[in-house]
Formats: structure tokens, C-alpha cells, sequence
């Protein structure tokens, strides 16, 4: 995880080529595959508001254009803006002087009110900057600003709505004409061939036919452009008085170009997101539905299922051509002990094999799934496979292959806190160090001889581990499942050292 | 450098204050514990309730050149906060600004009054911030401001709370005693 935010040191390709640090791949547990972010189906599991973490349903999101009702945005830094609440002194209204005839000091009488202006915390700016006058309840009741544009825009949603039905429409009575429906029984109509629409046409009843689009006037583009207010060429600029670039474009309704029109935005809305594999289709990652909810209900990252790779030390200086040593750590994340094995690359005839795999797999899933009720009810986003390619990183240094494999224990949290009473067995010469799931090797590597000073030196391999699949896919299997399984690592090792340093 | 610091009764000065030069400190002010005055070039004198708080550091850097003109004292007017972290050198201060947490002032600016230097701002180039400037963001935007900053209601219970939980300084100067020698 340390290499979370830096550039990656270590790096694994992906089952369609790709070279990504560990924390950026997840892991298919149906496939036994290694993905990236373009090797899995993104979809919007839930929408909500990072500020209040209301859960907003889909359809509401939609209606609400993607924006909280509540929560509103700094129109001059786009932070969220917080309502602050003053006490206002009002007079009390005397309802019934006559009452209170002996009391002068009830008619004096005033009320505190609590009233509500939004400010925000990070730029100072209030709603009274603007002239917005101070609401009675803290939220909802902020008035709604009116577009100039907003009846024409509405008019044209409306017109685009109907075409695309009408284009759908359209599109279903091809497709059925194209396609008799075949039903178990028959019915009347399929032996006749007559359709509802025919019948319906012949008994005089009006066609069930969408509403025709209502024509809108198209806008013209005209070339006459107001001229330059004399102003602004006599007159010092203000910046202060002027929005930014940022400013109108966070409200984009109207742009305003000077900032006593700026206006509270509504804060737009977040999603939690799903991912699914697009040669299997199942979940990759599923999180947890509640919005105030970090964790998942479905979690198959890389890093909790293929050992992790991490560059301990190389020694210095690098030189082309010299051997060298590096020292690597495995870590097992599985509950279960893994049998590890350094193997070389495929060459590029295996990997070319792995491409057609790839591509085999893929294609088996189109022919299961090609009923076009099942595609439609899965994926709701067209399934764009990525292409597979070769690797793009060369490796520029002569890695020795152990080849023989070495054991590394399965993770237990408990472990830690153990007295080492490791039982001293039988370990290959090259593993220098072993803590409860983690093992260090040794390897050696000759950088390639006609390196350069300064050039990267990559040393890869194949990792062969053993991956015991807890998940059960099948009915008739009850026991784990063990997999061999091999991962492309690439380990940036350092760089050649300047011949004048 | 004389270590001559002023605390006027009714100011609340934390022992753990490092106040050094010639400081002289209002009443109504507010310092505290680990806040660093220093009076480097020139004596510092603090006005009527400003708050001046943990690790803020505010330093005299005027040039010799100014004390000529007109004294080369750092003058900080009323109703000053100064946050968490913030480190201001200003050649001058007016009434009701706010220094938030980490902000920086160069000994280049001079502040006016109603001005807020936002969390993280850096302020170096030679300037006098005009009256209600609010610095935001971290490329300090500009903004004018139109609501009063007001920091009445945290001297009130800060007054009341600091005196539990630390030690004070006393005040040294007393207005009555210097009377009565006139
Ligand atoms: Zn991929
Ligand atoms: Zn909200
Ligand atoms: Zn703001
Ligand atoms: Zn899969």
C-alpha cells in the first residue's frame, strides 16, 4: 500500500495486458483473472448527497438533475455552505389592547426570531452578500433562482424526449416485423398474420402510435453581436467585482459575470458505484447500500487475493551488463498458505496465446448471454470489452528463475503478537527471511549490457502461486477449489548510475 | 533585545506564551499558551481584544528605514484574531481582521481593517490589502466582503474558560498606579 499515491514501483499486468500497481487491480474470483478499471462494467448502484448522506433514488435523482434538495454550494468556492442562524428582535403585535389596559409594558413587548442566512466557511460569503433574505426554517424554503432560458430549454428537452420515443418505437415495430414471436401457443393473430395494430386499424379504432413530436422553432445562429459597453474602455476593472472562470462555470444556468449575481448552487449528487466483471458478469465490487457506509458487500480487490510484491532492496551501483542482487517480499494476503513459484515471462507466442484466451473467453460469454432479454436485464451498459494487447513494458535486466517454489504462509492477524517459534524447515537458499506471512527472497539479475546511464532497469516475471477458492461455483463441488495461477510482475528496480557520478 | 512586556489588567496572557521585546498588551486581549509575540525591530503594541492563538506567531520585521519616518512599532488595532498556526509579519494592522490557521503575512503588506487572510493563504508581495478584503482559496483569491466578522461571543467564553485550565501572566501595568505618580 505504499505505493498508493506514488508512481508504482511494482506493477502487474492485467488479464488484458494492462501494467497497473496492485491497488489498482481487482480480482474475478469466477474468472481467476486479474482486472482493471477497463476490464470491468462501472455502474451507478446509488446516488446520494456527500453532505447530508441522504439516499436519493435513481428515478428522484434524475428528476432533481443530479442535485440535493437541502444542500447548497459556495457560489465564489464551491464549498458547501452552512446555514447559521441570528436571533432577530420583532415587535410583538398586540393583538388585544383592551386586555391589557393596566400593563404599558406588555406593549412594549417584543419577540426574538431565530432567522437563517447560509454562509460559508471557507471563503466567508453569505447569502446577504447577494441580497437573499434570511429564511425562517434553515432548509428548503431558499427561493429557486428563474433562468432566462429556462422555458426554451424545457421546450426543447420535451421535443428530444419525443423523438427518441417515437425513434424506440420505431425500432420495436422492426424488430417485431423482422422477428415472429415465438410463443408455445399460437395465437390468432400469428396464424392470420394480422398484427394488433392492423386489427385495430380495420375495426376503425384510432393507431396506438406514439404522439407525433410537437415541431419547435430551431435556433438561429445570427452574427450580430452587441457592442462593447464605452464603459470598458474608460473604466479601471474591479477584479474583485468580476467572477471567475470557475465561478460561471459552477453556474452554468445563467454565467454570471459579475458577482452580485452569484447565486447558492445546489450540491450536485455522488454515487456509489458497482463494479462487474464483463467476461463473467458477476460483482467485482459491491459496496454496502447506506451512504454513510465505507464498507462492501462484495470486495474483490487484487491485494486480498494475489501476494503482494514489494521491492526491498537492490544493491547500488546499478551497472549494464554487471550482475546483481535484489531482494523482493511476497505477502500472502489469503487465509490460506500459498505455494509460490518465479517463473520467466511468457514469450511472446504464449502471450499471444493469452490473448486469444482472453478474447475466447470473452466471446463464450456473448454467445451465453445473446437472448436479448438476459443482455438487456445484465448489462445495462453496453459491454465494450477491452482489447487485449502485449504487455507494454519491456524488461531491461536478466532475472535468474529460482525455479523451484517456495511456501508462503497464510495472513493471520493473531500471528503477530506470537513469540517466534518458527519451526525451522526446509528452505530453498535463495529465501533469506520469513515472518508469519510474509517471505523475502534474494534473486539475481544482470541489467542488459547495452543500457545507458540513467536507464530504467526492469526486472519481470512470472509469479506461479496456488489460489484456493473458498467461493463455491458449482453444486456438485463442496470442497475449495485449488488453482495454479500465474501474475505478471514487473519490478522497477532502479537506474543505471551515471558514469560521472 | 529588553524584554519590557506590557499586560494591561483585564488582558488573559498564558504563562506559556513566549512574549519577547517591548510588547505592550491591551486589556481585553487574549493570548495563548505556545503563541509567540516577538518585538524584533521594533516594540509591538496590541490593541483592545484580540485573540491571539496556540502556535501563532507574530513577529515585528519593520525596516530601519520606516523608523525614521514615524517609529518602526508594529501597531495592531482591535478586535484582531489571530488563528491556530498563522505566522504574520505585516507592516501594519488595522481593526476586526482575521488571520486564519497557517495563513502567512510578509513584512511587505499592511492590512487595513475587516480584512481575512483565509487557512493556508501566503501574502508576500508588497501591498496594502484595502478595507473588507477576504483571501480564500489556495491561489488567494480575492473577495470583497460585506458581513462584519464578529468574534465577540468566543472572547466572552474564552474568558471565562482559559482562566480554569492555565496559568496567566499578571498584569504589569497598572493605569490607576501611573495616575497617581502624575
Ligand atoms: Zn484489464
Ligand atoms: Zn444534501
Ligand atoms: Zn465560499
Ligand atoms: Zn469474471
Amino acid at each position: 500500500m505504499a505505493s498508493f499515491m506514488l508512481p508504482p514501483v511494482v506493477s502487474y499486468a492485467c488479464s488484458c495486458g494492462l501494467i497497473n500497481p496492485i491497488t489498482k487491480l481487482y480480482f474475478c474470483r469466477h474468472c481467476l483473472q486479474l482486472r482493471c478499471g477497463f476490464c470491468v462494467c462501472h455502474e451507478v448502484d446509488s446516488h446520494f448527497c456527500s453532505s447530508c448522506l441522504e439516499n436519493i433514488p435513481s428515478s428522484e435523482a434524475k428528476l432533481k438533475k443530479n442535485r440535493c434538495n437541502n444542500c447548497f454550494n459556495c457560489p465564489s468556492c464551491q464549498h458547501t455552505l452552512s446555514a447559521r442562524a441570528t436571533t432577530v428582535v420583532v415587535p410583538k403585535k398586540v393583538d388585544d389592547p383592551e386586555k391589557g389596559d393596566g400593563d404599558d409594558k406588555e406593549k412594549d413587548k417584543v419577540i426574538t426570531r431565530k432567522m437563517y442566512y447560509l454562509s460559508c466557511l471557507a471563503c466567508r460569503w453569505t447569502t446577504r452578500d447577494v441580497g437573499i433574505p434570511d429564511q425562517t426554517v434553515a432548509s428548503g424554503a431558499w427561493p429557486e433562482c428563474e433562468y432566462a432560458n429556462q422555458t426554451r430549454l424545457n421546450a426543447i428537452m420535451e421535443y428530444y424526449q419525443s423523438v427518441v420515443l417515437q425513434e424506440k418505437q420505431e425500432k420495436q415495430d422492426l424488430w417485431k416485423r423482422k422477428t415472429p414471436k415465438k410463443h408455445k401457443y399460437f395465437s390468432l393473430t400469428d396464424r392470420t398474420g394480422l398484427t394488433v395494430s392492423m386489427i385495430r386499424r380495420q375495426m376503425g379504432w384510432a393507431d396506438k402510435a406514439p404522439p407525433k413530436p410537437k415541431a419547435i422553432t430551431p435556433s438561429e445562429a445570427s452574427e450580430e453581436v452587441d457592442e462593447l459597453p464605452e464603459s470598458i474602455f474608460t473604466e479601471p476593472v474591479n477584479l474583485k467585482n468580476i467572477t471567475t472562470i470557475k465561478q460561471r462555470h459552477s453556474q452554468p444556468a445563467d454565467q454570471p459575470e459579475t458577482v452580485d449575481n452569484l447565486f447558492p448552487q445546489r450540491k450536485s449528487l455522488w454515487i456509489k458505484r458497482s463494479l462487474r466483471c464483463r467476461q463473467c458478469e458477476h460483482n467485482i465490487i459491491k459496496p454496502e447500500y447506506h451512504p454513510t457506509s465505507i464498507k462492501y458487500r462484495i470486495q474483490l480487490f487484487a491485494s486480498y487475493h494475489v501476494p503482494e510484491v514489494r521491492l526491498v532492496k537492490c544493491e547500488q551501483p546499478l551497472k549494464a551488463g554487471v550482475a546483481n542482487f535484489v531482494i523482493l517480499n511476497f505477502a500472502n494476503p489469503t487465509m490460506h498458505d500459498m505455494v509460490v513459484k518465479i517463473i520467466e515471462l511468457p514469450s511472446e507466442d504464449e502471450e499471444a496465446l493469452l490473448i486469444e484466451e482472453f478474447r475466447r473467453g470473452f466471446e463464450k460469454q456473448t454467445s451465453l448471454t445473446s437472448t436479448p432479454s438476459l443482455t438487456s436485464a445484465l448489462s445495462r451498459q453496453t459491454s465494450l470489452n477491452e482489447e487485449p494487447r502485449f504487455v507494454d513494458k519491456r524488461t531491461t535486466a536478466k532475472l535468474e528463475y529460482p525455479n523451484v517454489p517456495f511456501t508462503v504462509n497464510h495472513r493471520d492477524d493473531s500471528a503477530e503478537f506470537d513469540e517466534d517459534t518458527q519451526i525451522q524447515q526446509e528452505e530453498p537458499p535463495f529465501v533469506i527471511w520469513r515472518k508469519s506471512n510474509k517471505v523475502s527472497v534474494k534473486l539475481g539479475f544482470t541489467p542488459d549490457p547495452d543500457l545507458a546511464s540513467n536507464d530504467e532497469v526492469v526486472v519481470g516475471f512470472s509469479m506461479q502461486y496456488n489460489y484456493v477458492n473458498t467461493v463455491i461455483n458449482t453444486a456438485d463441488r463442496s470442497e475449495p477449489q485449488k488453482h495454479t495461477l500465474h501474475a505478471r510482475v514487473y519490478v522497477k528496480v532502479g537506474n543505471i548510475t551515471s558514469e560521472s557520478a | 533585545m529588553d524584554n519590557s512586556v506590557k499586560i494591561m489588567p483585564k488582558a488573559i496572557v498564558c504563562e506559556e506564551s513566549v512574549l519577547r521585546g517591548d510588547i505592550t498588551i491591551s486589556p481585553g486581549c487574549i493570548i495563548h499558551t505556545s503563541a509567540t509575540i516577538i518585538a524584533e525591530c521594533g516594540p509591538i503594541i496590541l490593541g483592545e481584544n484580540c485573540i491571539v492563538e496556540e502556535y501563532a506567531t507574530i513577529i515585528n520585521k519593520n525596516a530601519s528605514e520606516e523608523a525614521e519616518a514615524g517609529g518602526n512599532a508594529l501597531i495592531i488595532g482591535t478586535n484582531n484574531v489571530f488563528e491556530v498556526g498563522c505566522h504574520v509579519q505585516a507592516k501594519k494592522i488595522g481593526e476586526n481582521n482575521i488571520f486564519e490557521c497557517k495563513s502567512y503575512v510578509s513584512p511587505a503588506v499592511s492590512v487595513s481593517s475587516g480584512c481575512v487572510i483565509g487557512a493556508g493563504c501566503r501574502l508576500l508581495a508588497a501591498q496594502t490589502l484595502p478595507e473588507h478584503t477576504v483571501i480564500y482559496s489556495k491561489n488567494c483569491l480575492q473577495r470583497d466582503a460585506m458581513e462584519k466578522q464578529s468574534q465577540a461571543l468566543q472572547i466572552e467564553s474564552l474568558r471565562k474558560i482559559l482562566p480554569n485550565y492555565h496559568h496567566l501572566k499578571k498584569a504589569t501595568f497598572d493605569a490607576k498606579k501611573i495616575r497617581g505618580q502624575v
